[in-house]
């Protein structure tokens, strides 16, 4: 663990070089530049408010639109830096072959990459917190620890699915798939709300709903998107419970992943 | 304390591909029954290496395609992990293995000077400092704010090239690196690796298949082959060792292979080609300046009349150096059908050390046409016992040794002084 922190202190350069480059080469010659990062979420936001009025989804007090883009973020932000830090060791190939440094700084980078266009979109929901009418609370506090965690589990499925896509590229190709899956199990077009009224109040499984409802979140991203309307929109504490067995989870998973990452390591400049 | 040592130095790749999922599958429900599974076969690119470099030692590493020179250098760099024995590296290492690995084409020079820089462990302020100076040498502050893409291939390099060797590292890893841009800039490039080493006294591992500029830099040399060191001691020594030993594959290679390029009207066939040397030995070699025989045995199927015999040398890339035909010197008369024996002895063989190779043919008298035609028949190697390949090397120093002599006289209009007494003579 010490180690882990020591190498990212010794290439923190590198890794601030590498991100801005990651960044740079993306809007390069590209005549909306940097807008490119913002599109992605409000596209999906205007798609889902459109389909929102056809199938009514219960939004609470909090207008949808910006309901749906609050848990957009996080989603968008855990989507692509995994499927970034997947990919990031086979996309450096020639570095790899060529230049040692701490192989984790491909992932991280990818991560903190991603946390660049986070930030721009930061601003938009907060140009639409001014168009609602919306003051920000005390609780806006709990978002840097939302977002570190975020990047945990994020980092958490990108260290193992890299060092195997090394091995198998099997890995890049199926992780869109199951990543679009995800969505659909994270709260993102409906509110946790709408999962716990059902599981927890309505108790619509029988005596399998407190199950479920464990199951349901032990997707990380459940809580963090929940949590993070919360803190934002609601002006609430988030909903430590529904982060427990998430944050479990992670906490198991994380230095497995990375172990198994650092396994692999000495021999991807071979097999790649 | 030595800055790199290197003991049982071993490491193995499989070869073939990696297996798909149904292969993957068979094994594996093979492997569970009990049946054995083919492995895929293991090649050692390096076989228990042993070595260590003392602080500011130049050591050269040389050796054919294959010999694990590049496996080594990435073992040294980290880059690849060994399969048994270890590798200790004191100080920080700068890998120079193919410069520019990491350009951005669509930064400019600037910035792909500030990312190279970076990737190679270079802090911003150390980057910064060095800026001018890295654009100076590169020759390149004309072009610095351009994207790296409209860059020729040979201004990449040299941007590349100055960030590169702008690194405050003690051990520097070179690999093939020199061979770049045009010659003006290998001048300089080749300048400030000499800096670098002999000014600033860092140690320095030097991969190449320019054995001179290795012979020129190095005070050390290992000489690798089939993944195991094959020499290790001073440049001369091993170079020399290297030289004999391509020459000698060159030759083996030409002793197997398939006679080229041999055209013939059916009248005559050659039989065998033998050298014999001064004492009228068989030989598999010719020694430089000494008396040689080429004995070659015809086998004449249809009769020819006043033939013409030719006997020609020439490089092992065709290039031809000598030819010498028997007209106006050999009266053979009319050959009737049979097996004859024709002799070229030539007197002190001039040509230098190397391997040639030999070129035959035979024409009709007086309509001069030919009648068999053969190129590339012998590989003839040519040793010498008393030159030292270091210093006349074969390729760059010429192929023949003319027999002169040599004087030096005190020109009389300047001097009054007598001929006899100014004269100074040497002879080779």
């Amino acid at each position: 663990m010490l180690t882990v922190a020591k190498n990212l202190y010794d290439y923190r350069e590198l890794m601030a070089t590498l991100a801005w480059k990651n960044i740079a080469m993306r809007y390069k010659q590209a005549y909306l530049g940097i807008a490119w990062a913002i599109i992605k979420p409000v596209t999906l936001m205007l798609i889902f408010t459109l389909v929102k009025s056809f199938v009514g989804i219960e939004s609470g007090d909090i207008p949808y639109p910006i309901l749906v883009f609050a848990a957009l973020m996080p989603w968008t932000f855990f989507q692509e830096s995994t499927s970034e830090g997947v990919t990031s060791v086979v996309g450096n190939t020639a570095l790899i072959k060529k230049i040692y440094f701490p192989r984790e700084i491909f992932p991280i980078t990818s991560v903190l990459t991603k946390l660049v266009e986070l930030g721009i979109n930061f601003v938009i929901l907060a140009g639409l917190m001014a168009w609602y009418q919306m003051m920000p609370t005390v609780y806006i506090l709990w978002v840097p620890l939302i977002i570190a965690y975020t990047i945990l589990a994020a980092l958490t499925i990108a260290f193992v699915g890299a060092a195997v896509n090394v091995y198998y590229r099997d890995v890049g190709a199926a992780l869109p798939v199951l990543l679009s899956l995800l969505m659909y199990a994270s709260p993102v077009i409906y509110p946790l709300q709408l999962v716990k009224d059902k599981l927890l109040v309505q108790q619509a499984a029988g005596e399998w709903s407190d199950m479920l409802y464990t199951l349901y979140t032990l997707n990380p991203l459940a809580g963090i998107i929940d949590a993070f309307q919360s803190v934002v929109l609601r002006g609430t504490p988030p909903d430590l419970s529904a982060m427990i067995s998430g944050a479990i989870m992670i906490a198991i998973l994380l230095p497995l992943s990375y172990l198994y990452f650092k396994r692999a390591e000495s021999s991807f400049a071979d097999v790649i | 304390m030595p800055v790199i040592e290197v003991s049982h130095l071993t490491k193995e790749y499989r070869l073939g591909a990696l297996q798909g999922l149904k292969q993957t599958l068979l094994n594996t429900s093979a492997r569970l029954m009990g049946k054995q599974v083919p492995e895929r076969p293991l090649f050692k690119a390096l076989d228990d290496v042993n070595f260590s470099i003392e602080q500011g030692e130049v050591v050269g590493i040389i050796g054919h395609n294959g010999a694990g020179k590049s496996t080594l250098l990435k073992m040294l760099a980290r880059i690849s992990t060994p399969t048994s024995g270890s590798v200790k590296v004191n100080g920080r290492i700068a890998p120079l293995i193919e410069v520019g690995a990491g350009f951005v084409p669509d930064f400019t020079g600037r910035e792909n000077v500030y990312l190279n820089g970076a990737i190679l462990g270079m802090s911003k302020q150390e980057i910064e400092k060095k800026f001018d100076e890295i654009v100076d040498f590169a020759e390149m502050a004309e072009f610095i704010d351009t994207p790296v893409k409209r860059y020729s291939s040979g201004m990449q390099v040299k941007l590349a090239f100055a960030v590169a060797t702008s690194i405050e590292s003690n051990i520097l890893i070179v690999d093939e690196v020199l061979a770049v841009g045009d010659l003006a800039f290998q001048r300089k490039c080749f300048d400030r690796m000499e800096d670098l080493i002999k000014r600033q006294g860092r140690t320095v591992l030097l991969v190449s298949h320019n054995i001179r500029q290795v012979e020129r830099l190095c005070t050390r040399v290992i000489l690798m082959n089939h993944g195991k060191i094959a020499q290790d001691g001073s440049s001369r020594y091993v170079c020399n060792k290297f030289y004999e030993a391509s020459d000698k594959q060159i030759h083996e290679t030409k002793n197997s292979a398939i006679k080229a390029r041999t055209e013939s009207s059916g009248d005559v066939e050659l039989e065998s080609v033998t050298l014999l040397d001064a004492s009228g030995m068989q030989s598999t070699y010719i020694e430089h300046l000494q008396d040689i025989d080429f004995q070659i045995k015809y086998k004449v199927k249809n009769t020819l009349s006043d033939p013409i015999f030719g006997v020609g040398i020439h490089t092992t890339d065709f290039l031809y150096l000598a030819t010498s035909q028997s007209l106006g010197e050999l009266k053979p008369g009319t050959l009737p059908p049979g097996l004859y024996t024709l002799n070229y002895k030539v007197r002190r063989f001039p040509f230098l050390p190397g391997v040639y190779s030999l070129r035959l043919g035979v024409a009709l008298g007086g309509s001069f046409q030919p009648v068999y035609y053969s190129e590339n028949v012998l590989p003839v190697q040519v040793i010498s016992r008393s030159i030292n390949r270091a210093v006349v090397g074969h390729g760059n120093e010429g192929f023949l040794s003319l027999e002169g002599s040599w004087s030096i006289n005190i020109d009389h209009s300047m001097n009054e002084r007598s001929h006899d007494e100014a004269q100074i003579l040497s002879s080779n």
